[in-house]
């Protein structure tokens, strides 16, 4: 039974992760529909942003944790107005497959960019709480509980700021239907670039949390974004609460699966569960055919 | 004369490379409503979607008050004050009534105005208060007509187009479309409506203009059309 106990923890503090990671993968999709392939670029980027201020240039914690979400969601704004943007502008019809090949691109280069100014070898990132809570017999790391609360916080933070802003409800009248959007007045460039940026912040601060129980490497996003990309499908495409529940459950079901049955066999029962689930509903658990939303 | 609050000339506009309006003009004068008519597939939307920003001016031109709207985007036309309610509805299906009367008067930021048109809009069409919690998506499709009437008051604007407000409706339900749009005519609004059926519009509209193959046919009075048994046999099959 204790066992149990720091597998929870594990998996709840994945999928904590994999959904935080999956809201700007899922937004960027709702909005735009884009497949942003960069967006696992953002989480690294994020992750060795906060590195770079915390320990290369000993900036205080405070400062270090800011400077994810402002790099990430500049470059969400870089990849919307030098890529997204001309591709949209210049062949609206084949904007989505163009722009999976784009990103791919995009995805490629950051991720040697990186590989060239901080090199392969992994990092430790300092930011991080250490020591543990003890309830009921099992450990709870410091930093775990720090990265659930800071997870449903941004996601607390971003379903309100859609729900009840005028920015957050243009951003879903345009997801919802574009044209109606831009004939209320939204300009819907200006939205788009607001997704992405959003995104990008997300995606940053998800890349610090990650490196913090992790390493910092080149390809520190790329797990996180397939694992985000498979969670939107699951729960269909776009949609956010759906993406969020099912990040958890198949974490916590990675998770339990990798202590029984051994760490090889998390992934792959994943991946059987999706298969399943697409062969049963394929537009995803809670999607709907041809419908975007979010 | 005064100037019209909008005035259309010789506009071409089209889809792709195919043009579907071939050199359109006519006006709307201030407070009065002029009425297209036509069969289905000859332009009448495509007429509205060009003033609207949605399709490009390729010729001719399009001015509102004298200012004119050819190449601005679509956001920049209705914030000049051009209102269009679209075929079709085109709401916003996952958000509430309330939400989708709000995303009207998304470029207003006075809030006691928006509360004041929020309070006219819930007068004229009682219904949509009654509704104000539910998802537009879980709407009738008069409600839904309603909705996208009222998203475009929110608006407020200058010029409303409306585009084929009795498509797909029953009879009954078309009634009392119509009887919200001639109170708006009522209240002084200036409005270019498109409907496919003359009869429809005859007591309301102050011209019609009919159009044919995307070109204005025939202009006049409602009750002179309607007399004219070889223009509705040829164009709208008697």
């Amino acid at each position: 039974m204790e066992i149990l106990g720091p597998v929870f923890v594990a998996g709840i503090t994945t999928g904590a992760l994999y959904a935080l990671a999956t809201i700007g993968l899922s937004l960027v999709w709702g909005a735009l529909g884009m497949l942003n392939m960069a967006h696992g670029a953002m989480l690294t980027i994020g992750g060795y942003a906060a590195f770079t201020l915390a320990t290369w240039m000993g900036a205080p914690w405070p400062l270090a944790v800011l400077a994810p979400i402002v790099v990430g969601a500049l470059v969400g704004a870089a990849i919307y107005a030098l890529v997204a943007h001309p591709l949209l502008a210049r062949a609206p019809r084949s904007f989505e497959t163009n722009v999976i090949i784009a990103t791919f691109g995009v995805a490629i280069a950051l991720e040697n960019a990186v590989l060239l100014i901080f090199g392969g070898q992994p990092f430790g990132q300092s930011i991080a709480l250490s020591g543990n809570l003890q309830v009921a017999g099992v450990f709870i790391p410091w930093q775990n509980l720090l990265i659930v609360l800071v997870a449903f916080a941004l996601m607390g933070a971003t379903a309100l700021f859609l729900a009840r802003t005028r920015t957050g409800r243009a951003i879903r009248a345009t997801a919802q239907n574009r044209e109606a959007a831009q004939l209320m007045g939204v300009p819907v460039g200006r939205v788009y670039l607001q997704v992405l940026a959003l995104s990008g912040g997300i995606a940053g601060t998800c890349g610090l949390l990650v490196s913090s129980i992790t390493q910092l490497s080149p390809s520190l996003g790329a797990d996180p974004m397939l694992k985000a990309f498979i969670m939107c499908v699951v729960a269909g495409l776009g949609n956010l609460p759906g993406a969020i529940a099912a990040a958890f459950v198949l974490a916590l079901t990675e998770a339990f699966a990798s202590y029984a049955l051994g760490a090889r066999w998390g992934f792959p029962l994943l991946l059987a569960i999706v298969i399943l689930v697409l062969i049963w509903r394929p537009d995803g658990l809670f999607g709907r055919a041809a419908i975007r939303r979010l | 004369m005064a100037e019209a609050a909008l005035a259309i000339e010789g506009l071409v506009t089209g889809y792709d490379r195919r043009d579907v309006l071939a050199g359109i003009s006519l006006s709307v004068p201030e407070g009065s409503l002029v009425t297209v008519v036509g069969p289905n597939g000859h332009g009448k939307s495509t007429l509205l979607r060009a003033i609207s920003g949605l399709l490009p001016t390729r010729r001719g031109s399009i001015r509102l008050f004298g200012k004119p709207l050819g190449g601005l985007a679509p956001h920049a036309v209705a914030a000049a004050g051009v209102v269009h309610v679209p075929q079709g509805d085109m709401l916003f299906p996952e958000m509430t009534v309330h939400e989708n009367l709000m995303m009207g008067a998304y470029l207003e930021q006075d809030h006691a105005m928006i509360e004041r048109r929020l309070a006219d809009v819930e007068a004229l069409l009682p219904r949509l208060a009654e509704r104000r919690g539910q998802l537009a998506s879980s709407l009738s499709g008069g409600e839904r007509r309603m909705v996208g009437i009222g998203r475009g008051l929110m608006m407020g604007g200058r010029v409303m187009l409306i585009d084929e407000p009795s498509l797909g409706l029953a009879p009954i339900i078309i009634e009392q479309v119509y009887q919200v749009i001639a109170r708006l005519k009522e209240s002084g609004r200036t409005i270019l409506l498109v409907e496919e059926n003359p009869a429809r519009v005859a007591d309301l509209a102050d011209e019609i203009h009919l159009l044919d193959n995307g070109k204005v046919v025939w202009s006049g009075l409602p009750s002179v059309l309607l007399e004219r048994d070889e223009l509705l046999e040829t164009y709208l099959g008697g």
